[in-house]
């Protein structure tokens, strides 16, 4: 055995003994308790024999600087001590508007409600003389006189009682049993109201412990019941129904969260996987074939439950080699299998999986390595292949899809376990909880919206899908399309004429010129394309479509790498299968048709914008598809007043913090592009930004705003200058609305706006459904304004966010964020996806990522 | 291998508690609770055991422990402590995994709080009863009704006490009890005078071991957990008829759960339909590579289609003689068009189907619904080409 082999085996035990693989990791204070693991748990469960505690080793010498040992917070609480609405004056007493309808809704939160006084006390227990068992430790003070009869939790230093100690510093004696005598200083060091991030975090503990009580498991940060699988045999699926859960503090009170989550887990190990790939490909290439198409992935271990994330594939290690376990001895893979947890390896010759277990206690320490063995790890959420199957996807989505009504039963299942099971119950009382009942508030449904074609206004029956309304109406402008391309294999030359003739047709009633293409017969493989592309495409050629054969990615890649980057024309790739649709052909013809108007510079519609001079931006970021640790920022503004006509930038950046660098180059190239079109500045910009997770608003306002800012202020002269409004958008939040009726539970009207209880006291934040599911529960799109220099009143903030729902051309509807997100959005896709560089900037003014 | 040594820190491992003393300590490794469960799994490993009930499970510990063996059925705890029962049933529910990969047999598990002196009949015909650290923990009275109610009631095939040795006592610095809640603690004489007597009376062999070898220069004090392991004389007793005549049930169940396994149908049926498509797609993966590699080859060379002359594969299992003889004689895939088939006779030959036993009949019943069979019902089909088959080397 190497002696990395041997480091990493020795990790591989420490990490068997390791509590859990956290979702989301990354903490505040390096040398501090983790209040967030779930495992050590604050009360007095008993350590198991397979996930002994591991003592900290700082108690050496039992003397603890109270400050070493603070309580680390999760990120997404800490976002909520970033209070930006303190700032924002014209929203400080209010921040809800009172236009629309109101409409009575049901949410996913539960009160929680607690005495009036509620007090949490934070201690800290230094022992005398010193002692390393955390169990110990918890029995000799959870025995004592003084602390028996008391609510308390305590992770082997922290101390957390729900009633005060008589001293702020308590001695206690207690005696062992072995007679010998144990000093225990307890030392107030807190006291925490209900709305603290510790308190937040504290009733999150509870809740997770709550919820194994319901022999559920955890699984990232859900809980999952193992009971009720979903399977799905013909794709080798098993979907598991569960929730993710969370309390937090909202607008007034303590709120318990609660959602419908589903695992997917493949019923295939990770050796078989190994092995299917490994018959594909070359020898070789099959070790680097299989680290890229592993490396990343979530696993789950049959034996012990827990995910684990493969961080790297060790090829030099076979289950016959030994490691060291903790007391020294050394044991081979298949033995410690076989003696733990009597499975019997069937294959020798695999390599180990290496996971990279996060140090909870301290994070500037080495991470540790833990070994796994393939055969025994399933993988866990679909691939990249799997999600591009629709037959699949169709059938995991009817297994997963809930009507609101089902949902409702779902939450109201669980509220009822919750409130009926004793140990849960016990548990809520003795800290002075009560779980309450399910939240009703009222929201608003603002107005719907007109559209706005060239030579006609038209009210859509429904702003869901508005297809038909517009069907015979002519776009706002297009160009002419007279020469372009069509590149097709033989197999789907019989298509293109009927296809031809439609796509005429429908351009002519949209008022867009389709004149008659070059068509280049070309073999079924990408390379014959990307060829032809190279030989015919000149700068006269208006647009280049592609009829492709499959749409395995390397078609569309290579075609969109060379007509983005080297040779900027606009390009629209077509599957053979799409063309075959018969009875859909015109629909097909007009989706396509608004497509290429669109990529050529055309507009197809808009809404009334009552802002006479706005420029409104999306930003939206993600990671690279190829490299982990580059991000793709993209950036689109709208140019015009009427919102339609957009320029777009986009740039990867090498970094670890998901934030973005360039704005100033960016908005000011915008402000450039508008000054050009418009012969002045705009008077207000509104920049809605898209992918903030968890923790990371700080950096937003401190770092992000900052470069928007300065970019304003260097392209305003005195006559001219312009106002600034920054709104993180997000698509994922706890809270879900409802309509209840009489007989059921349905979803919310579109245009539902909530601007209150689910919101949060800190922020100028509320909540807008634009988006409808014909099956399933709708989400509601988060909206926080985080710096707002246009002073617009919340009402005209919220119906500005939903007339911006309505302007995104690769959709005949409303859609869930606003246009200039999505469009950010499709762009950072389209790079990270398939070209991996920066697109040409000849094409900055067109939808060319559509 | 299983050591006491001396080491001079302030722990001892006494009880499933650790407690301080001021001198050197006797600390076991691996921890003495460990020893003792693994005590029993080595007897469960032996004598394969289908039913087993764990009186004084406390924590249910050791039930965790036991759940991984195929063998078991049914595994039961009692205690008296009804609290640990509630908090700690959870721990024994089927991982989400053991949906995916079940077990081949049943398995119960049910936690019932009552007191071991008391007579439930839902414990009679057990193979195995384990008293890990119990007897010491009862007072003169139970004490004197728990032979009547485990051996001469229960009556199970097998019976494991364990208790504390208190010759080794002297070794620990302080002498006293190992826990405040010992009524008692009893040399190797007092113990195995009392086990024998029970033996005698209620027709049991005993044999006498241990866990826990004392440091070197006092092996005269013997181990320090003593165990006695009884053997019923005449093999398992009836026990079943006595149940169904008086129905006993004054223990109250807290906890129950049932695994998936191959006997559920549910189950038999998403494990076949698994195990078939990963083969079929294995298969089907290898055609594809013989047909590149032959392509390849400038000139093809006409030979039958052999798909068992695949590439020397890095990863998988290695099958048997018999395995691949067995493989071997039955029909193999081939294709019609452009579909790839895999007789289910074929299927049926590869070990992680063949585990499954089902014949070919009951097998096409199963995955009717899930799988494409040929005309002739006789085999599986697929397409042969798969718009999503990548091969890195095409780009």
């Amino acid at each position: 055995m190497s002696g990395r082999a041997r480091t990493r085996a020795r990790g591989m035990l420490r990490g068997s003994r390791a509590l859990e693989v956290r979702g989301s990791p990354g903490y505040l204070a390096a040398t501090s308790v983790d209040l967030g693991n779930s495992e050590v748990s604050l009360s007095s469960r008993t350590d198991s024999v397979w996930q002994p505690y591991e003592h900290d080793a700082a108690s050496g010498d039992g003397e603890h600087t109270l400050m070493e040992r603070r309580v680390r917070i999760r990120q997404d609480l800490m976002d909520l001590g970033i209070c930006t609405r303190e700032r924002l004056a014209h929203v400080k007493d209010c921040k809800t508007g009172s236009s629309g309808l109101p409409v009575k809704l049901v949410t996913n939160l539960f009160s929680l409600d607690l005495p009036q006084d509620w007090q949490l006390y934070q201690y800290h227990v230094v022992y005398s003389p010193d002692l390393p068992s955390k169990r110990l430790r918890t029995a000799l003070l959870y025995g004592h006189s003084e602390l028996s009869d008391r609510t308390k939790a305590f992770d082997g230093a922290i101390l957390f009682l729900s009633q005060k100690l008589d001293q702020k510093v308590t001695e206690l004696t207690s005696e062992t049993q072995r007679g010998e005598t144990v000093r225990m200083t307890v030392t107030l060091t807190n006291k925490l109201v209900s709305s603290s991030p510790v308190c937040i975090q504290f009733f999150n503990i509870i809740f997770k412990k709550i919820l194994k009580k319901l022999s559920m498991y955890q699984i990232g940060r859900n809980f999952y019941k193992p009971s009720e699988p979903v399977e799905i045999p013909q794709y080798k699926l098993s979907v598991w129904p569960g929730f993710a859960v969370s309390v937090s503090h909202f607008e007034s009170k303590l709120l318990f969260g609660a959602d419908v989550s589903y695992k997917v887990l493949r019923n295939e190990t990770v050796l078989e996987f190994m092995t299917d790939l490994c018959v594909r490909t070359d020898t070789s290439c099959f070790p680097q074939t299989c680290e890229t198409q592993l490396v990343g992935l979530i696993v789950l271990t049959r034996y012990n439950n827990k995910t684990y994330r493969i961080d790297d594939i060790d090829w030099s290690v076979k289950p016959t080699h030994t490691f060291q376990k903790r007391d020294g001895s050394e044991i081979t893979y298949t033995d410690y299998y076989k003696q733990q947890y009597d499975i019997t390896l069937s294959d020798l010759n695999q390599p180990v999986l290496v996971s990279l277990l996060k140090r909870k206690r301290n994070a500037s320490m080495e991470p540790q390595a833990v070994h796994l063995i393939p055969e025994l790890c399933f993988l866990t959420g679909l691939t990249s292949q799997a999600t591009s199957d629709f037959h699949l996807m169709k059938a995991v989505a009817e297994e997963t899809r809930l009507s609101p009504l089902g949902r409702q039963q779902r939450l109201a299942r669980l509220a009822d376990d919750i409130q009926r099971n004793q140990v849960a119950r016990f548990e809520l009382e003795t800290w002075g909880l009560h779980f309450g009942s399910q939240m009703s508030l009222t929201g608003r449904v603002v107005p719907s919206e007109k559209l706005i074609m060239q030579d006609h206004i038209c009210q859509p029956a429904s702003a869901a899908d508005w297809s038909k309304d517009i069907r015979a109406c002519k776009v706002l402008s297009s160009q002419s399309l007279t020469t372009w391309l069509i590149l097709c294999s033989s197999r789907a030359e019989n298509r293109i004429e009927g296809f031809l003739s439609c796509l005429r047709r429908v351009g002519s009633t949209m008022g867009f010129n389709v004149g008659y293409p070059k068509i280049i017969k070309v073999q079924e493989n990408p390379a014959s394309f990307l060829r032809a592309i190279q030989q015919h495409v000149d700068p006269d050629v208006q647009l280049v479509m592609c009829i492709l054969p499959s749409n395995q990615k390397n078609y569309y890649d290579s075609i969109k790498k060379y007509l983005n980057l080297d040779c900027p024309v606009p390009s629209q790739c077509v599957l053979t299968r799409t063309l075959n649709k018969q009875g859909m052909m015109m629909s097909v013809a007009t989706k396509i048709a608004m497509q290429m108007t669109c990529k050529l510079g055309g507009e197809l519609w808009t809404v009334e914008i009552p802002l006479k001079s706005l420029m409104v931006v999306g930003i939206s970021i993600c990671k690279d598809a190829l490299s982990k640790d580059t991000l793709v920022v993209g950036f689109v503004a709208s140019v015009n007043p009427r919102i339609t006509r957009w320029f777009s930038r986009c740039i990867l950046q090498r970094t670890t913090a998901e934030v973005a660098d360039c704005l100033k180059v960016f908005l000011t190239g915008a402000l450039n592009k508008w000054y050009k079109l418009n012969h002045d500045l705009p008077a207000r910009i509104i920049v809605y930004r898209d992918g903030v997770g968890d923790g990371q608003l700080k950096a937003v306002v401190d770092y992000e705003v900052p470069q928007l800012l300065s970019s304003v202020a260097e392209s305003s002269s005195d006559s001219s200058s312009c106002r600034l409004s920054v709104v993180v958008v997000r698509k994922r939040c706890t809270p879900r609305f409802f309509v209840e009726t009489s007989k059921t539970v349905q979803n919310p009207p579109l245009g539902t706006v909530v601007d209150s209880e689910a919101t949060r006291p800190a922020w100028y934040d509320f909540y807008l459904i634009s988006q409808t599911t014909s099956q399933g529960t709708v989400s509601p799109t988060y909206y926080n304004v985080i710096y707002d220099d246009n002073v617009l009143k919340p009402d005209h903030m919220q119906r500005l966010t939903f007339k911006l729902c309505h302007l995104y051309y690769n959709w005949q509807g409303l859609i869930s964020i606003p246009a200039p997100c999505q469009y950010a959005h499709k762009l950072t896709f389209l790079v990270a996806q398939s070209i991996h560089k920066e697109p040409s900037l000849e094409l900055a003014n067109h939808l060319f990522y559509l | 291998l299983w050591l006491a040594k001396h080491f001079p820190c302030n722990s001892v491992v006494g009880g499933n508690f650790e407690e301080v003393c001021p001198e050197k300590v006797i600390r076991f490794k691996p921890p003495l609770y460990k020893q003792r469960y693994e005590f029993v799994r080595d007897l469960v490993d032996r004598h394969e055991p289908k039913k087993i009930a764990d009186l004084g499970c406390g924590d249910t510990k050791l039930l965790k422990l036991l759940k991984i063996y195929p063998c078991i059925q049914l595994l039961v705890g009692v205690d008296i402590n009804e609290e640990k029962l509630h908090s700690n049933g959870h721990h024994l529910s089927p991982y989400l995994g053991e949906f995916v990969k079940p077990r081949d047999l049943d398995l119960t598990i049910i936690l019932y709080h009552g007191s071991v002196v008391e007579r439930d009949s839902r414990l009679l015909g057990f193979d195995l009863i384990t008293c890990i650290e119990l007897i010491e923990h009862l007072d003169s009275d139970d004490l004197a009704r728990f032979p009547e109610v485990v051996f001469g009631y229960l009556s199970p095939a097998m019976v494991v006490i364990s208790t504390p040795n208190s010759e080794f006592n002297p070794l620990f610095p302080t002498v006293a009890l190992r826990d405040a809640d010992h009524k008692f603690e009893w040399s190797r004489m007092e113990f195995q005078t009392w086990a024998s007597q029970v033996a005698k009376c209620y027709n049991y062999c005993v044999e006498f071991t241990g866990v826990g070898t004392p440091p070197a220069g006092a092996e005269h004090v013997g181990y320090c957990t003593q165990i006695g392991v009884f053997t019923k004389i005449g093999g398992k007793a009836a026990g079943s008829c006595v149940s169904e005549d008086h129905d006993q049930h004054v223990y109250k169940a807290v906890y129950m759960t049932s695994y998936p396994s191959l006997q559920q149908e549910k189950v038999l049926k998403f494990v076949l339909v698994g195990e078939l498509l990963i083969q079929v797609e294995h298969l089907r993966l290898r055609h594809h590579r013989m047909l590149r590699e032959r392509k390849r080859e400038s000139d093809p060379k006409p030979r039958d289609t052999d798909f068992s002359l695949g590439p020397d594969l890095l990863l998988g299992a290695v099958f048997t003689e018999a395995e691949k003889a067995r493989i071997e004689n039955s029909p193999e895939p081939f294709c019609e068009g452009d579909k790839f088939c895999v007789p289910l006779q074929r299927l049926l030959a590869y070990p992680k189907l063949h585990r499954l036993r089902v014949d070919e009949e009951r097998m096409r019943a199963l995955i009717a619904d899930s799988v494409c069979l040929s005309s002739d019902s006789s085999a599986v089909m697929v397409d042969l080409y798969n718009s999503l088959d990548y091969w890195p080397e095409d780009s």
